[in-house]
Order: C-alpha cells, then sequence, then structure tokens
C-alpha cells in the first residue's frame, strides 16, 4: 500500500485584508465578501518565494520521521511561480534539505493542480520499486493583476508531503485524472500576471473537471460521497468548492473544516492540499477523505485517502499556527509582491 | 550579475545552518543600504550566537520592534538574500526569525 | 631620523571639476611647492587609495602617478580601506628607515562624488567581510552594531555620541579646508534621519572628493633647509580579523591598542604629552572608542567624558582632538584621511593652524583605521 508517511505546511506570517484592498479600488467591502467568501489572505514576504516556502513546508514533512534522506529518490516540485523559467527549484530544495544526489528530480505544472498530478507520478515510481519514498512539494506566491479578482484570492503558501510504503498516516486507496484542453486561466511566457476568462473558469472549467473526475472514481471504488468523513476541494474562492462538494452530494458539515480559502485565500499549488492540512488536524483512524484539485487548462485529481492510526503520531497544530499572523497595508502588500 | 559559482559555492555552507537557534548578540538596523538590498530596506541585521557557539550574521526577517535587542532568542530561515538582477542566478541564504 | 617636511591639502567636498587625478596633482603641486622641491628631488613615492579600481575601473595608479610626475621612481599603492593613507604613509617611513638620504612623497587621494550613494555604499562595504555585506550590513551597520553593544554595556544614549560631532562640526567651522563649515547642536544630531540604527546622519562622516599630501625625509641637509620639519617618532600599523564578529571585544578596536602601545613605546613619551590628535571618527562611536583605545580615557568612561568637552578648542583641555573637524567634518575622502591627519598635526606642531592653533603643540598623535577596526595606524610626530 502506498500512501502518506507525513506531511508538512507552511504559511506566511502577513496577511491582507478583502476590506483593505476593496477600499482602495472603491469598491464595497462587503459585496466583495459575499461574492468570494474571503476574509483574508496569505502574503509571503519580499524575501519569500515558492522555493523558501517550499523549503519551510519539506522542513516540516520531514522534521518528525527517522528516515535515511538517502531512500528519497523522488523529489518533486508543483508550483505556478517558479523561482525560474528553466532551472530546477526541486534540486535547490533536496539540496538544501541535505537529500544527496542519486535521485530523480523535477519541476511540475498543471496550474493549481502541478502538486497532485506529481503524487499519481510519484506512488508509481515507489510501487514499482524504484524508490522508498517520494517528497513532493505544492507552493504558490500567487500572484494576481491589481484591480481583478485574483487580487483578492490569489495568495501565498505550501505543503509538502512525504509519500512512502510503510508506516503511512494516509493510504491512498485509489485515484483518478481527468484532463482536457480548456483555456480557462493561463500565463504566457515572460508575463508576470496570469489571465483568465472570468465567467468561463465556472461551469465549462472548475465544475465539469471536478464532477468528471470524482464521479469517475466513485465508479471506480463503488464508494459514494456518505461514506466519507471529509471531502476537500480545490478552492479558487469561498463558493465553488461549496457548490461543487453540494453539487456531487455531500453535506456542508464534510467540507467546512477544508475551506481554509475563507482565511487563507488560493495559494494556486497548495490550495487543496492546505485544505487537506486543515482537515487532518481533526480526523481520526479509519476516517475516509475525499481530495479533488483542480487545475486551470485544464485538469483534475481525485483521491480516496484513509486515514490510519499513526496520524495520531504525526499529527500537527493547523488552526494555532494560523493565528500567528500580522496584518498588513496595501502598499506593504504591492511592494512584497515586488509590484512596486 | 552575483557569480553563480559564488552563489552554487556558498550554498553549501548555508545548508548547514539551516533551522538553526540561537540569541542575538549584535544586531543594528540599515536605512540605507547599497545596491542589492534597496527592496528590503530599511531591514534589521543581527550576529546571532547559536547553540553551539557559532556566530551568524543575518537580517532579521517576520519581526516585531520590540525583537531588535541583544538576547532576543531566534531560528534560522532560507529566504532570499539579496534582489537578483532579472537576469540573474537567485541567491538563496541564512535570516533569521525570532522564535515564539 | 625620519622628518616630515611639508604638508598640502586640497578642500575637501564635492569637488564636481576635478577627477581623482585631478586632485592628486594639486596635492602634489601644492606640496612641492611648499618645500621648494622639484619632482626629480622625489626618489619614491607612496600612493594611498581605496577605490579607485572598484568605482573607476582604475588600477596601476602608480603608472599613472609617474605620468603626472614626469619621473622613473619606485612607486607604491597601498590599501588598507580607510587606513590606506595612514599605511602609505607607514610604509614611506619604513622605506627611509632603509634607504638613507632621500625624500619621499606620500599622497592619499579618494573620487567618492562620480557615483551614486547605493553605489559608494556598495563598494565601501568591500571593507566588510564577505558574511558580512551578504547580510546586507553595510559600513555603517557595522560601527552602529558595535555602538548598540557599547551604549547597552556602559549605560549611554544616543545623546552621548552626539557630542562628537558637535564638536568636530566646530572645528570645522575652523578649517578653511573643511568639507562643512556650519557649526551644529547636539538636537540637531538627534533629529537627523537614521542611517543605521543608533547612527543617524550627522553622527556619520559624509562622502567626500579630495587629495593630501606630505614629504618625508632623511636627508639631513634637506631637513636644516626647509622653513618647518616635525620629526617621525613612531608610526606602527596593526591588523586584526576583517570579520567584527571574529574580534576579541566588541567594545574596543584591538588594532589600536596594540598599535598605540607600540607607536608609544617607540616614541618614549606618555599618553599625558600628546597635545593634539586627529582620531579617526568615520562615525562618533569611533572618536570614543578611539580615546579609550588609544589610552586617553579609560575603557567605558569615553561616552561620560565627551560631553564634558575638554577635548574641545577653546576650552583649555590638555588635549583637543579632531582640530581639523575630523573626518565627520573636514570630510572623509577615504584614501586622503589618513595623510590629512597626520598633515594637520604637523600644521600644529609648526604653528601654522591659524585659527585653531593649539599653543604650544609639542607631541601629536594620528590615528587611522580601516574597516571596523581591521587595520590601524598610529602615528606620533614632535616639533
Amino acid at each position: 500500500m502506498i500512501g502518506i508517511v507525513s506531511y508538512g505546511f507552511y504559511v506566511p506570517k502577513y496577511r491582507i485584508k478583502t476590506d483593505e484592498i476593496a477600499t482602495v479600488w472603491g469598491k464595497n467591502p462587503e459585496d466583495v465578501k459575499k461574492s468570494l467568501l474571503i476574509e483574508e489572505k496569505a502574503v509571503a514576504g519580499i524575501d519569500e518565494d515558492s522555493l523558501t516556502m517550499a523549503f519551510e513546508s519539506s522542513s516540516s514533512a520531514l522534521s518528525d520521521v527517522q528516515i535515511d534522506k538517502n531512500k528519497i529518490k523522488v523529489v518533486l516540485f508543483g508550483s505556478e511561480t517558479h523561482p525560474y523559467a528553466v532551472n530546477p527549484a526541486s534540486t535547490i530544495l533536496a539540496e538544501f534539505l541535505g537529500i544527496e544526489k542519486n535521485y530523480l528530480a523535477y519541476d511540475t505544472e498543471f496550474a493549481c493542480k502541478a502538486a497532485t498530478g506529481a503524487i499519481i507520478s510519484a506512488q508509481a515510481l515507489i510501487k514499482s520499486g524504484y524508490s522508498d519514498y517520494a517528497l513532493i512539494t505544492g507552493s504558490d506566491k500567487g500572484m494576481g493583476k491589481t484591480h481583478d479578482v485574483l487580487e483578492y484570492t490569489a495568495a501565498s503558501g505550501s505543503v509538502s508531503l512525504l509519500l512512502g510504503k510503510d508506516d503511512l498516516i494516509l493510504e491512498i486507496l485509489d485515484f483518478e485524472s481527468f484532463s482536457s484542453d480548456t483555456p480557462d486561466f493561463w500565463r504566457r511566457e515572460g508575463i508576470r500576471y496570469p489571465s483568465h476568462g472570468g465567467r468561463f473558469t465556472g461551469k465549462p472549467s472548475y465544475f465539469y473537471h471536478i464532477e468528471e473526475s470524482s464521479k469517475s472514481l466513485f465508479k471506480k471504488t463503488g464508494l459514494k460521497p456518505e461514506d466519507f468523513a471529509y471531502g476537500v476541494f480545490h478552492m479558487p474562492n469561498g463558493k465553488f468548492p461549496v457548490q461543487v462538494a453540494k453539487s456531487l452530494g455531500f453535506s456542508p458539515a464534510q467540507i467546512k473544516d477544508s475551506l481554509t480559502v475563507n482565511y487563507l485565500g488560493n495559494s494556486y499549488t497548495a490550495s487543496a492540499l492546505m485544505g487537506l492540512m486543515a482537515v487532518l488536524e481533526k480526523a481520526k483512524a479509519g476516517d475516509l477523505i475525499f481530495l479533488c484539485s483542480y487545475g486551470s487548462g485544464a485538469g483534475s485529481d481525485s483521491f480516496v485517502l484513509r486515514v490510519t492510526k499513526n496520524l495520531t503520531k504525526r499529527k500537527k497544530e493547523f488552526i494555532k499556527v494560523i493565528k500567528n499572523k500580522k496584518y498588513i497595508d496595501y502598499p506593504t502588500y504591492l511592494k512584497f509582491m515586488e509590484m512596486i | 550579475m552575483i557569480s553563480p559559482v559564488k552563489i552554487w559555492r556558498r550554498q553549501k555552507d548555508i545548508r548547514k545552518i539551516l533551522g538553526k537557534k540561537g540569541k542575538i548578540f549584535l544586531w543594528t538596523k540599515i536605512f540605507t543600504p547599497g545596491t542589492g538590498f534597496k527592496k528590503y530596506a530599511p531591514y534589521p541585521v543581527v550576529l546571532v550566537e547559536l547553540e553551539n557557539n557559532e556566530k551568524v550574521y543575518g537580517q532579521l526577517v517576520d519581526q516585531e520592534q520590540k525583537d531588535l535587542k541583544i538576547g532576543t532568542k531566534v531560528i534560522s530561515v532560507l529566504r532570499k538574500v539579496r534582489t537578483a538582477s532579472v537576469d540573474g542566478v537567485i541567491a538563496y541564504g541564512i535570516k533569521f526569525k525570532p522564535l515564539k | 631620523m625620519t622628518s616630515l617636511i611639508g604638508y598640502y591639502t586640497t578642500k575637501f567636498g564635492e569637488l564636481w571639476d576635478k577627477s581623482l587625478f585631478d586632485l592628486a596633482e594639486e596635492a602634489i603641486d601644492g606640496v612641492l611647492k611648499a618645500t621648494n622641491l622639484e619632482n626629480k628631488q622625489i626618489d619614491a613615492v607612496f600612493f594611498g587609495n581605496m577605490l579607485a579600481g572598484v568605482l573607476g575601473n582604475n588600477l596601476h595608479s602608480t603608472s599613472k602617478l609617474a605620468e603626472i610626475l614626469k619621473i622613473n621612481v619606485p612607486i607604491f599603492r597601498t590599501e588598507a580601506a580607510c587606513a590606506s593613507g595612514g599605511t602609505a604613509f607607514n610604509l614611506a617611513k619604513t622605506y627611509l628607515d632603509s634607504n638613507s638620504n632621500k625624500n619621499v612623497l606620500v599622497i592619499g587621494a579618494e573620487k567618492m562624488t562620480d557615483y551614486s550613494p547605493e553605489e559608494v555604499i556598495t563598494a565601501l562595504s568591500a571593507a566588510a567581510s564577505g558574511e558580512e555585506q551578504e547580510a546586507g550590513l553595510t559600513f555603517s551597520g557595522l560601527y552602529a552594531m558595535m555602538a548598540n553593544f557599547y551604549l547597552e554595556k556602559y549605560h549611554y544614549t544616543e545623546k552621548n555620541l552626539a557630542y562628537v560631532s558637535v564638536k568636530n562640526h566646530y572645528h570645522g567651522s575652523l578649517n578653511d579646508k573643511a568639507q562643512f563649515r556650519r557649526k551644529i547642536t547636539v538636537e540637531d544630531v538627534l533629529k537627523s534621519a537614521y542611517v543605521s540604527y543608533p547612527l543617524k546622519v550627522l553622527d556619520s562622516s559624509p562622502i567626500s572628493d579630495g587629495a593630501s599630501a606630505v614629504v618625508l625625509t632623511n636627508n639631513h641637509d634637506m631637513i636644516k633647509k626647509q622653513k618647518y620639519s616635525t620629526a617621525v617618532l613612531a608610526s606602527e600599523v596593526i591588523t586584526d580579523t576583517i570579520s567584527l564578529k571574529s574580534r576579541k571585544q566588541i567594545d574596543e578596536i584591538l588594532a589600536t591598542k596594540i598599535a598605540s602601545d607600540k607607536a608609544f613605546k617607540m616614541a618614549k613619551i606618555k599618553r599625558s604629552d600628546i597635545n593634539v590628535a586627529e582620531l579617526h571618527d568615520c562615525f562618533s562611536i569611533a572618536e570614543i572608542l578611539a580615546m579609550e583605545d588609544l589610552g586617553f580615557w579609560k575603557k567605558g568612561t569615553g561616552g561620560q567624558k565627551i560631553t564634558e568637552e575638554s577635548t574641545t578648542y577653546g576650552n583649555g583641555g590638555n588635549l583637543i582632538v579632531n582640530s581639523s573637524g575630523g573626518l565627520k567634518a573636514s570630510g572623509h575622502p577615504v584614501g586622503a584621511t589618513g595623510i590629512k591627519q597626520i598633515g594637520e598635526i604637523f600644521l600644529q606642531l609648526t604653528g601654522q593652524a591659524n585659527n585653531r592653533q593649539v599653543k604650544n603643540a609639542k607631541y601629536g598623535l594620528a590615528h587611522n583605521v580601516g574597516g571596523s577596526g581591521g587595520t590601524a595606524v598610529v602615528t606620533i610626530l614632535s616639533s
């Protein structure tokens, strides 16, 4: 059985409130909050990027297991804000972590599902016997153009998972992936900010792919939404995950703990995984968790995960840690995002 | 552009000091920086005495004003240490964060 | 016995019209005129300069000087950050200790205002270790760390430091070659903007252009012919670690202590014999540390003693410090400072210091430091 051995997350200290951004652009903050269901989002400092955050979340993931780092022969770095267009952040990360050199590394991109796609590839590498462990990171310092809806939602964060075959805290029981060519959200080479198709990002994109990926996995496994203790979906805003969960047949109670977007924003490749972090703080042995990511362009990876009794020895505090925060104003936000 | 070779050579040493705890031994706050540090200004710089008595310099980040004094407990973290040119290699290095 | 027989300095300040070598040439012409010497009577030249390579892409300055002087003699350049001038003087004296009947020209020069403040700050931080530079520490940042340590250890405040700048600005107002001629108050210093906490703009020496030159000789006939001469009793250079973190103590500059002890021993005089001193006040804290490290004041008492203003001209004190205005008010063209300091002592000991003349000045000391204390030069002259 392949699964997750340990996990780590990193959310930067700084937050900007939706109120603060809306006021700058002369919008009614209450209207924006009602439409996006985001109160505030996490912002990385000026000297942080996807790599530095990945280091934090990976160090955390590796801190509570005693393993020979040489057995980590797969290191995959998923992001849409890679430090370089050409140069692997995965090896920079591995080097700083002390993972030495007989390993396979590559950086992945599939918008917000770059990391979950990597999970699928990595578990196969473990299953085939190539490696005992794989380190997967989803890490982003999400960018959005000013005076655009993404400005309220695009956030910073990182989640790392150490995959393995022994001493698991979460078993990957099954998974599916659904892909198509759907240009709902993209960023061209050399262009700083992503662009999107407005309402096109909804029904034909987010909803279509998540629903198809999920239904496909339900069919394959014979499981139904009520079999799960928790459902975790990709969170581009506070509304979409609630709506798609409902349409698939999940109850509000099943997904409410996963909605980190309300207070952290959408950290792109770390978004769905951050929801998983929040849920793991509460999950108990035997719980089934349904995890479904979405990447624009477009595709969706869905997973059936089962919590083992080992979770209790490696469970991490989430809510308390997230509360260590400091609010910044709009000019500081622009400075941190190097937009000015 | 900073030499990529220099960055590469330096990074081996950085790894050894990551995630280490210590105390502030000396500190100041820079208001007039040189090139490569303008974007971070004003920023505090500290000399930290690690638990193994080694002394390391680094900027102090995620700090409150009250943290800037001799004796504050800190931990080393990985951050970008100077502004890279748009086409240069990124220099990652040690900075310090107050330990809560 | 080596004697200093002539001195000339350009004004220090923002000298837009003059390049580095225009300034050097002015200083050379001035000092040759003051000593009635011709180019061909110079047997060797020593040149102190820190930044020409980094900022102006000008190295091999020795050959450039040969072009200006139109002579073929040994010419050497020394670099020890802000102690470049002092070390050039030391090498000149050492040359004369081993070559008889020679006349040597020592020049210190620097051109800093052709470049942006950030470029200059970055260039100056080359005097610090690589690690210090990578941490974003500037030159002022290092002295600021020393200041915070000193103020906390001995229970002083920024106000104590301010007295240094007030004194030196007063002295600058008496020196027609100084960059800053206006007097300032303690309040002015405290209100100025921070450069690196706790050091403020008015605690810090400026960015300046300038050149200073002296002629040294061990030719007795030459000395007898000169109108003015002072004996060089001692010149000592001591180095210490480049990194502040590797020093034994943070509240002292060990290189200064050792150089000072050696110089006084060589000169066979006591601290209390010194009437005038030019100390390295790159930042206000540096002058206080210097007074303690040179042995004039007990360690830790400097913050209090400076407020008594005994080293200010006209207050009747036994020791007047930085009558030129120091680095703070007379300016700090890095390579020139070490020579200017020695030149100021020469003026005092030969009665040429005009309205800032210290009466009966018999012994004088110049103190030049490189970086945060990596090099210290102590020179003692007598009339």
